[in-house]
């Protein structure tokens, strides 16, 4: 658990580094008032139908992990579209499950040492985000009648106790990043019906700000770290999270959704799926905004994500 | 070593190529031959070997911390007892 090793990071040193920085408290006034201007109620905000049109991509066709692979070219219209179903409902469900590791990385560190100043923010992305949990989940249970479970088991990553809340923002910001492509993207997506386009619309919208501060945090705190880690510390950082990056995009290509999808083979397939060239090319594209910063920010050596 | 215990181990090698064995009790975990990152496409390996899901609020990480405990508990029998 994050409150475990809190005491082992130099908490006063993240403290100060977030105090030096007057940018960093400028945006956090900007995202307070702009999550205070866009408040809405999500319990209201939405229409849910009994029942969306099984005969409908229910995600945008070039978003599916299957896109552009050999195994996908024997798969026929129909098969395509039960894939983008319950990819869909992966996809949501893969969101709810990442929205609890944040709300209680967030929630570990609000009003705790270190954190005194985005703590303010942290009310706003608590809210916020236990509203996308809610109706992400929504969208599965009424649509998929399940929310898929969490695959993931959490071992110990790297050994380096001082870039705890680093690898934890940073984490948090990739995999905002990440969903946020495919929220934008179908949230514009005329093909896809209007409740799925709304889910993703709304989302992206509040994910804005988040990753805006995420971008921001990270940024702060990587600096931090190069004044005081050894090269080959920052090397293992940046090397785990290029591994993280592909984890997460690999995460969407589920043995489960094929299953339901009808699909033979459904293990087999997604072997297949994530072993074309065209999946790596699938991950590039999906990562593209993050692997760009990252780089940018030196935190990663350059932009490729290589397979696991 | 049975056909399964072995399909796992070289599963393992072909990902952690700086290792050419693995001990049935070495601890995968603290050698990094097993981590969270890679532990998905681990799980559905070991799935579809055994032909069961494996539900994980059912299991433990010790569960995954040598080869010989992944057997007793998945494999030769064990995956009958997985979700239990």
């Amino acid at each position: 658990m994050t409150t475990a090793n809190a005491p082992l990071e130099p908490l006063r040193n993240i403290a100060g580094a977030l105090q030096a920085n007057s940018r960093f408290q400028d945006v956090l006034d900007r995202l307070v008032a702009m999550s205070e201007r866009d408040y809405y109620d999500p319990y209201k905000l939405f229409q849910w139908p009994d029942s969306l049109d099984e005969d409908a991509y229910w995600m945008s066709p070039e978003l599916m992990t299957v896109y552009g692979t050999e195994v996908a070219s024997a798969f026929d219209e129909n098969q395509l579209k039960a894939i983008s179903k319950w990819e869909s409902i992966n996809f949501y469900s893969v969101n709810v499950h990442g929205i609890r590791e944040l709300l209680t990385s967030i929630i570990g560190r609000i009003h705790t040492t270190g954190f005194e100043i985005p703590s303010e923010y942290f009310h706003h992305i608590i809210g916020e985000e236990n509203d996308h949990m809610w109706f992400f989940a929504k969208f599965c249970l009424n649509y998929g009648g399940k929310i898929y479970p969490d695959r993931q088991i959490v071992f110990a990553g790297p050994q380096i106790p001082e870039a705890e809340s680093f690898l934890i923002f940073s984490r948090l910001l990739i995999f905002e990043e990440l969903v946020d492509v495919y929220n934008q993207f179908m949230g514009g997506d005329e093909r896809l019906h209007p409740t799925i386009r709304q889910v993703n619309a709304v989302h992206h919208q509040d994910e804005s700000r988040h990753i805006a501060f995420g971008r921001q945090i990270v940024s702060i705190l990587h600096e931090e770290l190069r004044a005081r880690l050894k090269t080959a510390q920052l090397t293992e950082l940046g090397d785990y999270l290029k591994r993280y990056m592909r984890a997460s995009v690999e995460m969407l290509c589920s043995p489960a959704a094929f299953r339901d999808a009808g699909i033979e083979d459904p293990y087999g397939v997604r072997r297949k799926v994530v072993g074309d060239p065209a999946f790596d090319a699938y991950v590039a594209r999906a990562l593209r905004r993050s692997t760009k910063f990252l780089a940018n920010e030196q935190i990663i050596d350059d932009e490729r994500i290589p397979r696991l | 070593m049975s056909d399964d215990l072995s399909f796992i181990r070289d599963y393992l090698l072909s990902r952690r190529p700086e290792f050419t064995t693995i001990d049935p009790d070495l601890d995968l975990i603290d050698n990094r031959i097993l981590d969270s990152l890679g532990f998905i496409s681990f799980l559905y390996v070991l799935e579809e070997r055994t032909g069961q899901e494996i539900p994980l609020d059912s299991v433990s990480p010790e569960d995954f911390r040598t080869l010989n405990r992944i057997r007793a508990r998945f494999l030769d029998g064990g995956a009958a007892h997985a979700g239990a």
